[in-house]
């Protein structure tokens, strides 16, 4: 607890050593809502407002950030991680299942994959994920979308109001697999949710991380910057006619540290990161990060 | 994949190796300077993963399933190999790497001078040679895994450069130490021999592999005799090309 604390003063002397607010002095902690800088406090409200605003118009909006391949890409994250026991390879008697936990996984989207690999490719009848997402909006849309799939009402999924940076009900060296898709660009304090994540995982559990990234070819950058500032919050104005909250996730995609930034923080908590720490995909527009935490033997 | 983009792959290899012949030679020579202890060619996590998986190749192949035995070894949990980005294919580099730098203290050579036994550079490169494809036994009946893993486009150009770095590890280690323009010759020569033998030594059935130390002759025969750069490149390529594509056809892969 009180450690977790003081991580955070860390973490807020860290935030003021960017380019300071046009705000008077003496005013609270102010962080990044998109390019605007705001309070933190009100960030996690705006971002909360953003995705309530969202969660229904939802895949839309994933579909307008990714040029459509959101959806493949979520599929090559699972497949690629490959979760899953299977009882037909290995010694039964070991514990069973992973034990996976999905951050900011609001719909679902990354939990129902999980679930449906570790069934089919590694007929493996036990692996759970939970659900953690602060935002009970999109939690209830993903409740509701499980309806639609065999883990509705079984032990395998659990969905769990939390916020990243907390994760208090989750005890510490419990968890195999922590995943979270297209969330932490959201977190106020990245830091401290990468902390969490460090608790939490077993000694050998891995965080994986997709998130929208940056674009490693210039001129395919200055296309896809066109189409996301020009035409993304234009294309949310009419379909959802949220025109800020679409402003928002774009700024905030912009405003994510850059693959190998990321994958240096991944370091700096703690992990061990495979190879150069990280996978493009589609030219950088997103990008996979892992991190392994060390298990004693090699401390 | 046809034997046309084996051999543009393989000539861009090397093409891409010529380009700077002096810096790859210096490397060589500091790499190879006895005088300092080799730095650990992977992390230690990822060693320890490997190494205790590879204890597991002869009974469960090349396969994940064998990499998650040897993260349960190693202490570690099945997620756990997702520390190694390239999955099987880093055990497959495991193998090939470790056994190239054992070579150097797996083969010795008889003291030179001594009533006038000396080995001859060919000697020693057969020996050397040899004594690398020895070091498949525990394993060649998973090797045709291994191969067709490497046969896979992403993994194609990392393979003919690790082959290609085990043939300069041979010829420097048999005391060849020219720099002139056969270098590349030699290089590219020996890597064709050696793989041609390797595939062989997949399917011999011979008692302690005399068929294949058999092939291994006939093949540096071959090269004294023909001596050629482009015979021995287009041996290998209708050799190891073909048994690759019929290897990978016999598993499904429509090619
Ligand atoms: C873009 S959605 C991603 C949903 C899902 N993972 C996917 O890939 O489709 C971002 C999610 O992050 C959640 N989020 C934002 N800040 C968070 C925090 N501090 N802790 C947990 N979840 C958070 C939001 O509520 C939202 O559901």
């Amino acid at each position: 607890m009180g450690e977790s604390r003081c991580f955070s003063c860390s973490v807020r002397q860290a935030q003021q050593q960017t380019p300071p607010p046009k705000s008077p002095q003496g005013r609270p902690q102010t962080t990044h809502f998109g390019f605007e800088t705001i309070s933190e406090a009100l960030k996690e409200q705006r971002v909360g407002a953003v995705f309530s605003s969202v969660a229904s118009s939802y895949d839309s909006m994933n579909d307008f950030m990714s040029l459509g391949i959101h959806r493949l890409w979520k599929d090559h994250f699972v497949r690629n991680l490959n979760p899953g026991r299977n009882p037909l390879t290995s010694s039964s008697s070991q514990e069973q299942g992973w034990n996976i936990l999905d951050i900011a996984g609001g719909t679902g989207d990354i939990a129902f994959r999980m679930l449906d690999h570790a069934s089919t490719i590694n007929h493996d009848a036990h692996t759970k994920v939970t659900v953690a997402d602060i935002n009970p909006e999109m939690l209830t849309e993903g409740k509701k979308r499980a309806l639609q799939t065999p883990y509705a009402r079984s032990p395998r999924l659990k969905f769990v109001e939390a916020n990243a940076e907390k994760l208090d009900m989750i005890p510490s060296n419990s968890i195999d697999l922590y995943t979270v898709a297209f969330g932490i660009r959201n977190f106020t304090h990245k830091e401290a949710a990468l902390k969490e994540a460090f608790r939490v995982l077993k000694p050998g559990g891995v965080f994986a991380c997709l998130e929208f990234s940056k674009v490693n070819n210039p001129l395919f950058d200055a296309v896809y910057q066109r189409w996301s500032f020009g035409a993304i919050p234009l294309i949310g104005q009419l379909v959802a006619g949220d025109r800020d909250s679409y402003q928002y996730l774009v700024e905030s995609i912009a405003r994510f540290p850059s693959q190998t930034e990321f994958s240096d923080m991944i370091k700096d908590a703690g992990f061990l990161v495979p190879g150069k720490g990280y996978e493009d995909l589609t030219n950088g527009i997103a990008a996979i990060h892992k991190g392994v935490k060390p298990a004693e033997k090699s401390l | 994949m046809a034997p046309a983009r084996l051999a543009t792959s393989l000539l861009g290899t090397l093409r891409a190796a010529s380009t700077r012949p002096a810096i790859a030679w210096r490397q060589r020579c500091l790499y190879h300077s006895y005088d300092y202890a080799q730095p650990p060619p992977f992390p230690p996590a990822e060693s320890a993963i490997l190494s205790c998986a590879y204890a597991h190749v002869p009974s469960h192949g090349f396969t994940i399933d064998t990499l998650k035995l040897g993260a349960r070894d190693a202490g570690y949990l099945d997620v756990s190999t997702n520390l190694l980005p390239r999955g099987v294919f880093d055990l497959v580099n495991y193998h090939l790497v470790t056994q190239r730098l054992a070579l150097q203290n797996n083969v010795q050579f008889p003291e030179e001078g001594e009533q006038g036994n000396k080995m001859g550079v060919g000697a020693k490169v057969r020996k050397l040679t040899l004594a690398r494809l020895r070091a498949n036994e525990a394993i060649i009946h998973r090797w045709q895994e291994a191969l067709a893993i490497m046969a896979q486009p992403t993994y194609v150009p990392v393979s003919f450069a690790e082959l290609a770095r085990l043939a300069d590890e041979i010829w420097f280690l048999s005391g060849d130490q020219s720099v002139d323009s056969s270098w590349y010759t030699k290089r590219a020569t020996l890597s064709a021999i050696y793989s041609s033998t390797e595939m062989y030594m997949t399917q011999d059935k011979s008692a302690n592999f005399v068929d294949t130390e058999q092939f291994l002759d006939n093949r540096l025969q071959d090269l004294i005799k023909v001596g050629g750069f482009v015979g021995g490149l287009g041996e290998w390529l209708n050799y190891t090309g073909h048994s690759t594509i019929n290897l990978l056809r016999s598993k499904g892969a429509r090619i």
